[in-house]
């Protein structure tokens, strides 16, 4: 059997342009529940990114008091330096700790002006030897206590609070996302049942004289693929919108570092719109493809 | 040509349309189906191309049993079962070629063969003329004939007439049962559904009556009653 571009092309414009109203609710619906999909890999890849930054590299921070005694630094330095958990210690002086600090506070000088190099806490950044949490927490807990310490800081505190939030944040956003995609599928559906029943007549002949169940379901299949690849572009933009913003917002003077990862490369925005693509073709091919049959077995 | 063998067939709720029934009709016949309305004529036709399934017994189109027949070959079988109706089923946004034409387009015929058949069967029909008309611009026997030609165009083994000449004045109802006796001429199988006792009794053709379902009477050359 041949299926006739032509053919094609006329049904599945029509069928497109026939009820431009639901047409449009289906595409904005489609371009919504995957545009949320979209967000969601979007931040899934940078905690993905996050994570990987600091399995390997879990760190953490020894703060000495402002005033500690040169002797107590020693003395903390010598503890880290022979503990066989502790695998580099990096001291960060007084004047070190101020670049930093001016870094941090380029746009604010008023700040600058108030702070002396003498005034700022110095630290020690710690590689452990192994990644173990609780083993981190028992070093950490024997080092807080030597003289002249103020405090240690587990990087692993700042992964996990940022992990608990951007869990939940995706558990939303799925959840939104899969129920638009419902909706949207529903619409999908029912714009399909209307572009069925006005063509009933037409159905009616075609199975009369003898056209293949395929011959009637492919024209109403490309209506519905076309709806979800044209909300999947919508979607695109949007994600792309997103990670340029994301983008801007990390790049500015005051922004952190360590959220870097969660500004994408091009590639992997493309692989995500890719995705967004074929679940938008998806979506629309099938969920047409059901109306048709539904139809026809009726 | 056609089989039935203990054909049986309800409706959920509603009278029996078809019990028990047996029939043989051969290659190139031209048989009336008569009966009040409810009897079970349009049930008789309706299963020869599948548009409904027996609850019981065998039916046999051009030796095969289409029971048996997997669902994806339906649309092969009536290709070969053309099939007009009281209501003609045009597609009123579509001229007479292009009703005819799409018959031809949906099932993947190329455009060579419907730039030549089309016309020819037109002009069989005796609209060569009104080609480019709308069916609404056409009287109720035009309709019929544009309705032929559809169900004619893929030179079908069977032709299922339902109530063809239902609507139409006596007259315009001659004209069409000549239409259909040329294309009977031609080697196909004309089965026609009719309570039009004139037809009937002035074709004096083989007529099957039902009556409640059952056939009650199968006669050669027969006449309404």
């Amino acid at each position: 059997m041949v299926l006739r571009v032509d053919y094609l092309a006329r049904e599945t414009g029509n069928n497109f342009l026939r009820n431009p109203t639901l047409t449009v609710a289906t595409v904005v619906t489609v371009a919504v529940s995957l545009s949320l999909l979209g967000a969601f890999l979007l931040i899934r890849e940078g905690v993905d990114g996050f994570n990987s930054r600091f399995q390997d590299d879990v760190e953490f921070i020894v703060w000495m008091n402002a005033d500690a005694a040169p002797e107590n630094v020693d003395s903390v330095e010598n503890f880290l330096t022979t503990s066989l958990t502790v695998q580099r210690a990096t001291y960060i002086d007084k004047n070190a700790t101020f670049i930093e600090f001016q870094e941090y506070y380029a746009d604010q000088p008023e700040v600058l002006d108030l702070v002396e190099p003498e005034q700022l806490p110095t630290s020690f950044r710690v590689v452990p030897e192994i990644a173990d949490i609780s083993l981190i927490r028992a070093l950490g807990a024997e080092i807080e206590a030597l003289p002249g310490v103020s405090g240690v800081d587990y990087a692993e505190e700042y992964i996990k609070q940022l992990n608990d939030f951007t869990t939940w944040a995706s558990r939303i956003m799925i959840f939104a996302a899969v129920v638009s995609a419902l909706a949207s599928a529903m619409l999908m559906y029912n714009t399909i049942q209307t572009g069925l029943f006005a063509r009933r007549r037409e159905i009616e002949v075609m199975r009369l004289v003898g056209a293949t169940n395929w011959y009637v379901r492919i024209p109403f299949m490309m209506e519905g693929l076309l709806q979800g690849l044209v909300g999947a572009v919508f979607a695109t933009l949007s994600v792309f919108a997103l990670n340029q913003a994301i983008t801007r917002a990390l790049a500015g003077e005051n922004s952190l570092r360590l959220f870097e990862s969660f500004a994408l490369s091009t590639g992997s925005v493309l692989l995500i719109s890719l995705y967004l693509l074929i679940v938008g073709a998806i979506l629309g091919g099938l969920g047409a493809g059901i109306a048709v049959t539904r139809y026809l077995d009726a | 040509m056609i089989r039935l063998e203990n054909v049986t067939k309800e409706y959920p709720g509603q009278t029996t349309a078809l019990v028990n029934a047996n029939a043989d009709i051969g290659k190139g016949e031209f048989v009336f189906l008569v009966g009040p309305s409810g009897s079970g004529k349009s049930t008789f036709l309706r299963l020869l191309n599948k548009q409904e399934e027996p609850d019981t017994g065998r039916i046999f189109v051009a030796g095969k049993d289409i029971g048996q027949m997997s669902t994806w070959k339906v649309p092969m079988l009536r290709r070969n079962i053309g099939a007009i109706f009281q209501d003609f089923k045009l597609l009123p946004t579509k001229t007479v070629s292009e009703n005819v034409a799409f018959a031809l387009e949906v099932i993947g015929r190329p455009r060579s063969v419907i730039r030549t058949q089309v016309p020819a069967i037109c002009e069989l029909v005796g609209l060569g003329d009104k080609m480019h008309k709308y069916p609404g611009q056409l009287s109720g026997g035009e309709q019929q004939r544009v309705s032929i030609a559809r169900a004619f165009v893929n030179r079908p083994l069977i032709l299922l007439a339902d109530e063809p000449t239902g609507n139409l004045d006596p007259q315009t109802s001659i004209g069409i049962m000549r239409l259909l006796d040329r294309i009977n001429k031609t080697g196909t199988t004309v089965l026609m559904a009719s309570h039009d006792r004139g037809i009937v009794d002035t074709m004096r053709r083989r007529v099957i009556e039902l009556s409640h379902g059952e056939i009650v009477r199968d006669e050669a050359r027969g006449v309404y009653e």
